[in-house]
């Protein structure tokens, strides 16, 4: 059988493309999968979804991308939770930048607003605010199920005749006269029309197998949850000192991330100071967070580019290969605008959205790497 | 009895009729099976409902146990107040 598309990786990116595909009429495709649908970046994530960014290019992908998390949502029934996200500020030198970026983000439309002490109080009840010199409020940014986000779509791209393929990897992309021809498994051969890579922290691997170098690295990342409570608040947020980031998830556990120092391409390991770290910037803010109960640590990677830009498009040197990977910890809430573009590149040769075309793995070559005002997030 | 009120996963509700659905629904390995219904999720990571699930499971895909894809139990295998990472020696 030869497929109109193959897909390497079912995370949300290659299913949502997958679905972005079928939308537009392309029947025939397959998801190639080496664990189970979810297993690599996606179910480990916690979900935050945001258009407050420092480069054009991202903030207009994510703002269609909220724009379609509305629609999906409602289209597939999971959550999408605009409860905003508010960063806490506890230096005058940040929020001196962060007045810079709010100019930023309203130049292009994202209404964010640095605010008191106070308000944040009200916008995140129970919290304390001594040592905060300021906050800053994204009100539509906001928070989904990344179980459901993917498991919903999935089940109906198979009731619509796409074939997912687990657990069976992908280990070479067959070129044949700079035309993509094949993905070899570990099982067979599977002929197609267009590859697409999606594969998350395999990108890289499975990429270099038909001479494509892309320069991503997988930095581990370490993540914990509480036991589920009533809602307390429904901001996501960053302790921006730290770059800790609590969020209370649409099932009611309190997931937090906490930055640890680590080395890129290293497997992720549990570490306990990890949870030492986390505890103890949560609990200067919430007098409540030290009798919560921790349920699960887990690590994961961000799968990193060197502007920390997605690798969105065509590889031009290899006819019918796309790649949609690197998203260099924002591939979950990009992934509805980003696979809208990707299908329509595939389907009409351009994505839609120009800012697109910037990120092409090409810019690594020609030197146009994406331009940030700051590093933010 | 009614699989609507045989409860199989006490931390997250979850009954044998929800199983049975999401397994007809093509949920066929834990692991998924695990995030569709947040089985094995709760406070006690599983120790109770999974080994209930997983015969459930060979029964109706008549697949061998690693087919299934057991999940991996995550640190702390029992719930941990946060409190006990707050202080001292740990830096
Ligand atoms: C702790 C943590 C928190 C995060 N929080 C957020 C957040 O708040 N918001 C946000 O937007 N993003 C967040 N991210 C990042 C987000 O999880 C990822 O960017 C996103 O899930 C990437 O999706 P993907 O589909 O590109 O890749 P993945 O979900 O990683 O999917 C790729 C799939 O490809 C498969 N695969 C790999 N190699 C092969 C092969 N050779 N053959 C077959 N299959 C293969 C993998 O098994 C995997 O299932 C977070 C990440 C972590 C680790
Ligand atoms: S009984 Fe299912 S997680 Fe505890």
């Amino acid at each position: 059988m030869r497929y109109d598309v193959v897909v390497i990786g079912a995370g949300i990116n290659g299913v949502y493309t997958t679905l972005e595909l079928l939308d537009r009429g392309i029947k025939k495709i397959a998801i190639i999968e080496e664990n189970y649908p979810g297993s690599g970046g996606t179910f480990r994530c916690a979900t935050g979804i945001r258009a407050s960014f420092t480069s054009r290019e991202h903030v207009v992908l994510m703002k269609r991308s909220i724009e379609k998390w509305k629609e999906l949502s409602k289209r597939f029934s999971f959550p999408f939770i605009q409860g905003g996200y508010v960063w806490l500020l506890s230096r005058e030198e940040h929020l001196r930048n962060f007045k810079e970026y709010v100019r930023f983000h309203h130049s292009l439309g994202v209404p964010t607003r640095i605010v008191e002490p106070d308000k944040i109080k009200e916008l995140v009840p129970t919290i304390k605010t001594d040592g905060l010199v300021a906050g800053v409020h994204d009100p539509i940014a906001g928070k989904s199920n990344p179980f459901t986000a993917l498991l919903n779509v999935l089940e109906y791209l198979k009731k619509s005749g796409v074939e997912v393929r687990y657990p069976e990897k992908a280990e070479k992309i067959i070129v044949e006269n700079r035309e993509a021809k094949s993905v070899l498994t570990e099982k067979e051969r599977i002929d197609a029309e267009t590859i697409l890579v999606a594969a998350g922290y395999g990108s890289r691997g499975i990429l270099s197998t038909c001479g494509v170098d892309a320069p991503i690295n997988n930095l581990p990342k370490h993540a914990m949850i509480t036991e589920k409570y009533r809602e307390v608040f429904k901001p996501l947020l960053v302790d921006w000192e730290t770059a800790s980031y609590m969020v209370q998830t649409v099932s009611g556990g309190f997931l937090i991330g906490a930055e640890l120092e680590e080395e890129y391409n290293k497997p992720p390991m549990n570490r306990i100071e990890f949870l030492y770290t986390a505890v103890r910037i949560w609990s200067k803010y919430f007098d409540w967070f030290p009798s919560t109960h921790i349920i699960r640590y887990w690590t994961g990677y961000y799968v990193m580019t060197p502007d920390h830009h997605p690798i969105l498009g065509p590889v031009k040197d290899v006819e019918g290969l796309y790649v949609s990977t690197g998203f260099s910890g924002h591939g979950f809430m990009i992934a509805p605008a980003a696979s809208e573009a990707i299908a329509e590149w595939i389907v009409r040769g351009k994505p839609g959205i120009r800012e697109a075309e910037n990120l092409t793995i090409d810019r690594f070559k020609e030197g146009k790497l994406i331009h940030e005002i700051a590093v933010f997030g | 009895m009614d699989p609507r009120k045989i409860i199989i996963c006490r931390c997250e509700e979850v009954t044998l009729a929800d199983v049975l659905e999401a397994i007809e629904k093509g949920y066929t390995d834990l692991e998924s099976l695990k995030r569709y219904l947040r089985i094995g999720m709760g406070p006690c990571q599983g120790t109770h409902c999974i080994p209930i699930v997983l015969r459930i499971l060979r029964r109706a895909t008549g697949k061998n146990p690693e087919e299934l894809m057991l999940p991996t139990s995550r640190p702390p295998l029992h719930p941990v107040q946060a409190k006990y990472f707050m202080g001292g020696d740990k830096d």
